[in-house]
């Protein structure tokens, strides 16, 4: 190959860097720009009277507050049960164990809403199960949800998964001559346990906290459904409130709040990354045999106590849902005369907003995996290759939309593409706006896998494709492509799997038409058709969990790596 | 190009902009909204309706940012109240229609200029549920202290209906603002809309409520365990107007939408949905009283509409709610 040709592929290779940049800047970097801007800025003039103002409202305090209390006692609930099953399964010699991983991974992927209206369904004076058994408490019994407590306990059986999956990774990695070595040192039972195995993770378990407190924090659903009727705001609500209230008359205030929850959660990223720093310990050799501590005569025990666990929080709020589901209105009981399907027969066959919106998440869904697909491959690849400072810089930034709440991000969108610059359209009020912010929103749950993949590849695959004159769209395609298709692919599962539930981003975004699953639900309980928003909910969840198991099923088919809850 | 294909596909779904499309925002409830457009195509053949269902105050606001961002998206609106109607009117957002249906109705349920037409009476009474010890027959019953914390009603800055509730029953000389103070300080909730209050009362988490009458009259048909007074006093009442935006891209559409809501057919299916219909002579659904002895009390459109903002402040600052 003469030089002349190889610098031709490099100049071409610089410029799709380039473009693709710009593109991949403009969809996460711009909107939070955009946000900032409007917060220390009134009519064009720095300003921060605004920012003052709004921080000073006693319902801004008072959200701040909620927020604070309901994301961090809800991450210490994740962190028990989190924690607790996965030095459980990843230890010791329990029985069926994938079986229990998929089971655990179901509350992650159920929407937020769907698992408060359902919890809801089960406890109170209101649970058609309590009225149909006869246990109902009495008259005027408070429903224990509609409170801080309710939205804590709510939060954390929600996010136990992420806890679950970050410190399950970390276990693994510990081998078992590690444990062997401080036996052999004269290190017996809790000893080992506290000074050995707990040192070790503590650096997954900072990361899976900091994640679970950041989503926590930026959870709607369950604040929405559980706090709304209580009275009982919390920062993403009360920016929801304020603009279902007033509507887009309050962008600038509201803006000032997003970029209050997008500072607490900044801050909580940074505190995880100090602790991960002090606490550095290097494993030597970790490719022997993970750890399995035989459990004994408590094996039985503990794995009915752990089934006993997924019951509760899985099966037990899914027949709330279908009871209610099935009663011909709210507050009648239960029974073979009054079993009636007319909630699911309106809902799925007579309400066009149902077909709509499967329609429209649907194609939100694969629409971002997609496009993500195609803009991560090349660019992580390129930016692999050729470390510009503009791809530095934008490789630190990047996990900025998804590490902030989706309220944040709405509202920033919203500010963003309200009025397209140079023109006088708008994409407010079209699917578009929704599109792109899930783009935005889930770019670094597709790219960073890919990255990593990617990081492995050997360059010299790539060299000697372009020495034998392969152009750099075949190099993408022969060699790039294949080696990181399963990466691409479990990000790709991942992003269908959580656009398809969404709520947080598109509760804001939605208009008339552009309804998405998450949102039709939500209103349908808001109204009081709640059995039509079981009805629903419960679709939903059957459609996420086959889907599930479809991919669980095909999964030996499939390269290592790509169902994102094996590893 | 995987991606501009799908891109592509939803782009389509998103805007299926036919011919002959009105697209309707409304704040009935899903299944009745849908049994009115199903019935409205069925006597308009070719004409289709997109529509859209939330609280009215949710509704406008989201209108609101529309007209803000230069796209409002209805033709026509079927919302909670005159009130908001008479306020959009007034800044130019509606077209004036004389729909030949509406002879028929008592004058004060229209605009004159016809921007607006009630399409039915919806009035908020008092719903409790009938697992309690005394059934309660006057508003003032529910600032009575014995049954503290048992009381849901919806919120003025929520829903259309309550903004109204709030205005007539502060508007009268002997309730006025004591009674809301009587009510806060018996720690009633308000929040949500009428759909939350019902379930709040039907469920029995809080027994003793504020609703609008069908929600109440129709679920306990349906086996409700609940019960529908008509306080004493009298009760507030909405009329559900329907009227046509000045943006709307199909106006004729949106007439035969008006004509048929107004026609005695339209006025039938409101009856048989469980409304009273505004129409003259139509009587009303099972479960009600006669119309004559309804007692509706005192309301001005237009001091309500002067006394909104202040009203919602006022209230907000009573319960303490944002």
């Amino acid at each position: 190959m003469s030089v002349a040709q190889q610098n031709g592929g490099s100049r071409s290779e610089a410029r799709l860097l380039s473009a693709i940049l710009v593109v991949a800047i403009c969809l996460t970097l711009a909107p939070v720009l955009r946000l900032f801007v409007e917060g220390v800025t009134d009519q064009g003039n720095p300003s921060m009277a605004l920012m003052r103002d709004v921080l000073a409202q006693p319902s801004t305090l008072s959200a701040l507050k909620h927020s604070l209390v309901t994301a961090g006692f809800g991450t210490l609930v994740s962190l028990v049960l989190g924690a607790a099953f996965a030095f459980l399964v990843a230890l010791t010699d329990l029985r069926a164990k994938a079986a229990l991983v998929f089971c655990l991974m179901i509350p992650m992927m159920i929407p937020p809403q769907i698992t408060a209206l359902s919890w809801t369904q089960i406890m109170g004076p209101s649970s058609v199960l309590l009225k149909t058994l006869g246990i109902a408490p009495p008259l005027g019994a408070p429903q224990p949800l509609y409170s801080p407590e309710g939205i804590i306990f709510l939060l954390g059986i929600q996010h136990m998964s992420i806890i679950f999956l970050t410190l399950r990774a970390g276990l693994r990695s510990i081998p078992q001559d590690v444990v062997e070595a401080a036996r052999i040192s004269g290190a017996k039972g809790l000893r080992t346990w506290w000074q050995v195995v707990m040192p070790l993770t503590l650096p997954s378990l900072a990361a899976g906290t900091a994640i679970t407190f950041v989503t926590a924090l930026g959870n709607f659903g369950i604040p929405a459904m559980l706090g709304i009727p209580a009275g009982y705001a919390t920062l993403p609500t009360l920016v929801y409130q304020k603009l279902a209230g007033m509507g887009t008359t309050l962008l600038a205030e509201v803006s000032v709040l997003a970029m209050l929850i997008g500072a607490v959660a900044v801050a909580g990223i940074l505190l995880q990354r100090l602790c991960q720093s002090r606490q550095r310990l290097h494993l030597v050799g970790s490719t022997s045999r993970p750890l399995a501590l035989p459990l004994g005569t408590a094996r039985l025990p503990v794995e009915i106590l752990l089934w006993a666990v997924v019951f509760a929080i899985l099966v037990l709020p899914m027949f709330g849902l279908l009871a209610t589901s099935l009663v011909p209105a709210y507050g009648v009981t239960l029974r073979f005369d009054t079993v009636t399907l007319a909630s699911w027969y309106e809902v799925l066959f007579r309400q066009p907003v149902t077909s709509r919106a499967f329609a429209n998440s649907f194609g939100l869904a694969a629409g971002a995996s997609v496009a993500l697909v195609v803009i991560s491959l090349p660019l992580a690849w390129l930016m692999e290759r050729r470390k510009t400072r503009l791809a530095r810089l934008f490789d630190s930034l990047l996990d900025l939309p998804y590490a902030l709440p989706g309220v944040v991000l709405s509202i920033a969108m919203i500010l963003l593409l309200i009025k397209l610059p140079f023109t006088e359209a708008t994409l407010y009020g079209t699917i578009w706006i929704i599109f792109l912010a899930y783009l935005a929103r889930f770019f670094a749950v597709m790219f960073r896998p890919v990255q990593a993949s990617l990081k492995q590849f050997d360059p010299a695959m790539d060299e000697a494709a372009q020495s034998v004159g392969a152009s750099l769209y075949r190099r993408l395609r022969d060699v790039i492509f294949p080696l990181s298709a399963p990466a691409a692919a479990a990000g790709a599962i991942l992003v269908f799997l959580t656009a398809f539930n969404e709520l947080t981003v598109s509760a804001l975004l939605w208009s008339s038409g552009t309804e998405t699953l998450g949102v039709v639900i939500f209103n349908l309980d808001d109204s009081g058709e709640t059995g039509m928003a079981s009805a629903l909910a419960m679709t939903i969840v059957f459609v996420v969990v086959v889907l599930m198991v479809l991919i669980q099923l095909f999964s030996r088919r499939f390269p290592k790596g790509v169902v994102p809850w094996q590893t | 190009m995987k991606s501009f294909v799908t891109s592509t596909a939803f782009a389509i779904l998103a805007s299926t902009a036919m011919a002959d499309t009105i697209t309707l925002y409304t704040s009935q409830p899903n299944a009745d909204a849908q049994r009115t457009v199903d019935a409205f195509m069925a006597a308009n053949p070719g004409t289709e309706v997109d529509w859209v269902r939330d609280g009215t105050t949710k509704l406008m606001a989201r209108l609101r940012a529309e007209i803000g961002a230069g796209n409002p998206q209805p033709d026509v609106l079927l919302i909670a109240d005159t009130v908001t109607l008479e306020g959009m009117a007034q800044e130019g957002l509606l077209t004036a229609y004389q729909s030949p249906e509406a002879g028929d109705y008592d004058a004060a349920l229209h605009s004159a200029e016809g921007y607006y037409h009630s399409t039915k009476l919806i009035t908020t009474g008092i719903v409790y549920n009938t697992g309690v010890d005394t059934a309660p027959s006057s508003w003032n019953d529910l600032s009575d202290a014995s049954i503290k914390g048992q009381i849901a009603m919806p919120s003025p800055l929520y829903s259309g209906a309550a903004l109204i509730h709030l205005a007539t029953l502060t508007g009268d000389e002997a309730l006025g603002w004591e009674y809301y103070e009587n009510l806060a300080a018996n720690d009633a909730r308000a929040q949500g809309g009428n759909g939350g209050t019902f379930k709040a009362v039907a469920s029995g988490e809080k027994p003793y409520g504020m609703v609008v009458d069908f929600l109440a009259i129709r679920n306990k048909a349906d086996g409700s365990p609940i019960d529908f007074v008509f306080p004493e006093e009298g009760v507030s009442y909405v009329t559900e107007p329907v009227a046509i935006m000045s943006s709307a891209k199909n106006v004729e559409g949106a007439e035969k939408f008006v004509d048929f809501l107004l026609s005695s057919e339209g006025q039938e299916l409101v009856l048989d949905m469980g409304y009273i219909p505004a129409r003259d002579g139509m009587g009303v659904p099972e479960g009600f009283p006669a119309r004559e002895d309804i007692k509706l009390m005192a309301f001005d459109p237009a001091e309500a509409l002067a006394n909104a903002e202040a009203n919602k402040g006022k209230f907000a600052e009573l319960f303490g709610a944002e």
